[in-house]
């Protein structure tokens, strides 16, 4: 907190003098008080990016490198042109600190706040997913309590609004107990026409500006400053600054925002989000190069005697601004009319490039357009954290339990268990696209209605991997992801991440963030996949507790299908098939859920990405596709082979026969083979009469595939070749502990 | 023949789109979508309360929506024998206008649900089943989060025939566990004494195309095929 001196008044901001000395130089004078707290919101980290925007520059050229990028980062969200005149729109953010004080409003308005930003790219919203984190469940109510509630929150919000949730992920961590991780995607369906038709610029001067959707109130002032600052235990006192969701009004915002495009008479629409109004009139104007006359009486309010501050500075949800072009003006309002939508003309662009805001007859703001955008950044230290070395000499402890016990117990795991609980909540199928849904593939793949293409699309990350070592666990995101819609039959197409890692201004904080976007950047430009958007979630720091998260940079991958015929999906299948595993077991036992499940333990080497080797796994798999050889896949993933092979089985509750001779290095232990984390492996199904097809084609490829077992009628998974005695494990068992773990910790 | 449905879009219903693809684009019959205020009954041979959260639910599931001018409209269908069908929220619209009898409270879990079930035809006869036969099981999903059955008078529903659908396994036995939401009596649709009204909270909509169900079904085409014999027999 700086104190500054506003009309002989002494005010709290949250930026810093220097800052503040900027704003003045801005202006030529010094700020008022409306003035100042417009600053002080746009300036915030979580809307200025003042600390990630000199690291993010690696990711700026998509749109220069890539052709079918139709936008890249920077804006509402990316969009990728994805052929047949479709375009395709998603995004990925967080909405961390306002759950970890309110699990249910902050949630929904999580998903309320990625719906309005697909949306503003002119496209309807098809598709939810939510990568959630948490304290562990067993034995804490809060993190219970969280877990119920976020779940809720999301599943209220996305179902009346019609859009399915399609897929997300579930880690439960003790760094995560105070400061839980929401994560939100969203993904937009629409014609390139569509997205064309409304940018987020109002660029041509004399067109109206038009407030539409719900009223504006006194919640959610400053949510963004408070997202900017680390969570304490005086945060339970910024619950008022935890916007409260409206489905209802969302959906009929979507129907009419969608109607309005088609009649061609909107130039421009943004989206009332982080900074409200401020934000909103600020970027349509900044960005477009104009500027605009905006009265502050015309806004509807949702009570008397709100002041202008409170007025520009309210987040309250449901809110869009549109430009629209004097001619339609009757037009879109008729639309916003028939859906019996609020609305209010608030306003004219001109070609002043000032923002000047009137509260009836008096100027109360007087700001050039791009002075809000203009920031200064701040170059922040990074140091690699001392206990690291520590952590990463750690050995495995000495077996004391079975291997079979151990299996039982990482499949009932928390981290590794069905998340049938969660998704049961959600409405998975309305919109007649989900081909592959939830529990039945590693991705969740939507049609695209009148053609034969599909989306695949996945979201994830280990954070437990990234706390050892965030570059090689960004990339081993990557992969992960990659894997995942490559699993289901889809070509990975662009990347959207959020970053989500504790305060930039202590340099250990900060060395994970930059380790982790120089690993995506590096692994995107080798393997040729787009990073389209990103977000940032700094300050997740548990000031009570003293501990910061795990750090963990959430991917998102969406990728196409061409053909029906060429969707996989995870069950096995046929008894008498084979199965291989495809790529390298390595001892990196780092950060598995092994290691913390039976040792309680964090530490030891993790995985590392070789991406050489990840290339031509991924097109030997396509090779494989292309030839119809592929019956199941599934990418190795926590837990490790034994898990993933397991996973696969549950479904039709079909047994294999594995046999582990001369399938791993003499120096791996039993232990380490069969729970490493490697990454960049997957289990396939196929037809016996293939098999030496599938060997000569891996040799043609240099890969590493090793025939490892056979399907059969017996729901059981025997496992001869290790180092100790044979392995019988019960598949009804497995999937009774599987399926019970979440139900037996949320529903007592 | 030339006929046409009408599918009625309440503020927040959600499912309309998903009906309106399945008729124009599945079965191929005329089927306009027509905003609540809008709807007039006389251009309609038959209509559809799609699934959804009609006015966000508030209040309580389909109570708002069943205040709506499309309601009286539909109405005058009800009286002359036109179907007049209700899809989950369409169905609670349609007991909150007291067009079928009962009333569907919170399931028993007090938890939304979206899964896929197994549905027993137990009346064939009807605008939406006389397509199908009596003790078919039907795969077909579930969404909802208010989607328990009651009524007070089982007995009377069960002499008038007027139970059209319930849980049951794939086997098409009535046992708890086929339940998904605690409904009496594994009820799952019901319909009026006319058998022209029907609702029931399963998503036909969501089950007529093979690429959408888990064992490549399309018995959600049945019911919408159903409802154009219906209207077919009616005007010939």
């Amino acid at each position: 907190m700086t104190k500054v001196n506003v009309n002989g008044k002494e005010v709290d901001v949250e930026m810093i003098n220097e800052e503040y000395e900027k704003v003045k130089d801005l202006l030529n004078r010094d700020p008022n008080i409306t003035e100042l707290g417009m600053f002080d919101v746009m300036w915030s980290e979580h809307c200025s990016y003042k600390s990630s925007r000199p690291k993010l520059k690696l990711f700026e050229d998509a749109e220069e490198n890539y052709d079918y990028v139709l936008a890249g980062p920077g804006q509402d969200a990316g969009v990728i042109d994805i052929g047949d005149g479709y375009a395709l729109a998603f995004r990925i953010e967080s909405h961390n600190h306002p759950s970890a004080i309110e699990p249910y409003h902050g949630a929904a308005t999580g998903i309320g706040g990625i719906i309005r930003d697909i949306l503003c790219m002119g496209v309807r919203p098809i598709a939810l997913l939510d990568p959630l984190r948490f304290g562990r469940l067993k034995d804490n109510s809060h993190s219970q309590w969280l877990f119920k509630y976020v779940v809720k929150g999301i599943a209220d919000y996305g179902n009346c609004t019609g859009i399915p949730t399609i897929g997300g992920e579930v880690e439960f961590d003790d760094s995560f107990e105070n400061n839980c991780l929401v994560n939100v995607a969203c993904i937009g369906l629409g014609t390139i026409d569509d997205f064309k038709h409304a940018p987020s610029r109002a660029y041509n001067p004399g067109d109206y500006v038009i407030l539409m959707g719900g009223s504006t109130g006194r919640d959610g002032i400053h949510g963004v400053t408070f997202a900017s600052r680390t969570l304490t235990e005086m945060s339970e006192a910024d619950r008022p600054a935890v916007q409260i969701g409206d489905p209802f009004t969302k959906k009929m915002i979507i129907e009419s925002t969608l109607e309005a495009i088609k009649t061609g008479y909107v130039r421009g629409l943004k989206d009332l989000g982080g900074g409200g109004l401020t934000c909103a009139t600020s970027e349509l104007t900044g960005d477009g190069n104009t500027g605009a006359d905006v009265d502050l009486r015309k806004v509807f309010t949702r009570e008397p005697g709100m002041n202008s501050y409170e007025i520009m500075l309210s987040e309250s949800q449901e809110r869009m601004a549109f430009i629209v072009k004097p001619e339609g003006l009757g037009t879109v309002l008729d639309v916003f009319k028939k859906y019996e939508m609020a609305f209010a003309v608030i306003g004219r662009t001109n070609d002043s490039k000032v923002l000047k805001v009137f509260d009836n007859e008096n100027l109360v703001v007087n700001i050039p357009s791009k002075a809000l955008s203009e920031s200064p950044t701040f170059r922040r230290e990074e140091k690699r954290p001392d206990y690291l070395d520590h952590l990463l000499s750690q050995q495995t402890p000495i077996l004391t339990l079975g291997l079979d016990e151990i299996i039982y117990k990482l499949i009932a795991s928390e981290n590794i268990c069905s998340k049938e609980w969660v998704y049961r909540q959600y409405d998975h199928e309305v919109g007649v696209r989900s081909v592959v849904k939830c529990g039945e593939g590693d991705s969740g793949v939507l049609r695209i209605i009148g053609t034969d293409k599909f989306i695949s699309a996945s979201v994830g990350v280990n954070s437990k991997h990234c706390f050892l070592d965030p570059y090689q666990g960004a990339k081993g995101g990557l992969v992960e992801v990659c894997g995942n819609v490559i699993a289901n039959g889809a070509k990975p197409m662009a990347m959207v991440n959020c970053c989500n890692f504790g305060n930039p201004e202590i340099p250990e904080s900060f060395w994970y963030f930059s380790k982790a976007v120089d690993g995506m950047n590096d692994f995107c430009r080798k393997l040729r996949i787009p990073i389209v958007g990103g977000n940032v979630s700094f300050y997740n720091e548990d000031e009570v507790t003293k501990t910061a998260i795990k750090a963990t940079p959430e991917i998102m991958i969406v990728g196409i299908i061409k053909g029906k015929e060429n969707i996989i999906t995870l069950p096995f299948k046929n008894s008498g098939d084979d199965i291989f595993l495809i790529g390298e077991t390595k001892a990196e036992l780092g950060g598995s859920e092994y290691h913390s499940v039976i040792y309680d333990i964090e530490g030891g080497t993790p995985p590392a990405v070789n991406e050489d080797k990840i290339e031509i796994t991924w097109d030997f798999l396509f090779e494989l596709y292309n030839r119809n050889l592929v019956n199941a896949n599934h990418d190795v993933n926590k837990g490790g082979l034994v898990i993933t092979i397991a996973e696969m089985c549950l479904k039709n509750k079909l047994g294999v026969i594995l046999d582990f001779s001369d399938c791993y290095e003499k120096e791996l232990r039993d232990d380490e083979f069969l729970f490493s984390e490697s990454v960049g492996r997957f289990i396939i199904e196929t037809n016996p009469k293939d098999r030496d097809l599938i060997f000569d084609l891996a040799a043609k490829f240099k890969i590493n595939i090793k025939r490892i077992g056979i399907l059969s009628e017996n729901p059981e998974i025997t496992i001869s070749g290790l180092k100790s005695k044979q392995l019988k494990l019960d598949i009804d068992k497995m999937k009774q502990l599987y399926d019970s773990t979440i139900p037996s910790l949320m529903e007592t | 023949m030339n006929f046409k449905i009408a599918v009625i879009q309440f503020p927040a219903a959600n499912c309309d789109l998903d009906a309106i693809h399945v008729l124009n684009d599945v079965i191929n019959v005329k089927a306009d979508l027509v905003w609540h205020n809008h709807f007039k009954e006389s251009k309609y041979d038959g209509v559809i309360l799609p699934g959804g959260f009609a006015f966000g639910d508030y209040l309580r599931a389909g109570i708002i929506a069943a205040h709506s001018p499309a309601i009286d409209e539909a109405k005058i269908m009800l009286k002359d024998g036109r179907p007049v069908i209700g899809i989950c929220n369409g169905f609670q619209i349609l007991t909150e206008a007291q067009f079928l009898p009962g009333a569907l409270l919170r399931n028993e879990s007090l938890k939304f649900v979206c899964k896929w079930v197994n549905l027993k035809v137990e009346n064939n006869k009807t605008a939406c089943t006389n397509k199908m036969n009596e003790g078919d099981v039907l795969a077909i999903p579930i969404a909802h989060g208010e989607g328990r059955y009651y009524t007070d008078n089982l007995e009377e529903l069960e002499k008038n025939n007027q139970i059209v659908f319930r849980y049951s396994t794939e086997q098409g036995d009535l046992t708890k566990n086929a339940n998904p939401n605690g409904s009496l009596d594994n009820i799952a649709g019901v319909c009026n004494l006319e058998q022209n009204c029907i609702g029931l909270m399963p998503h036909p909509e969501r089950a007529s195309e093979a690429i959408l169900s888990p064992k490549r079904t399309e018995h959600g085409k049945l019911f919408f095929e159903s409802i154009v014999e219906f209207i077919t027999r009616r005007l010939s």
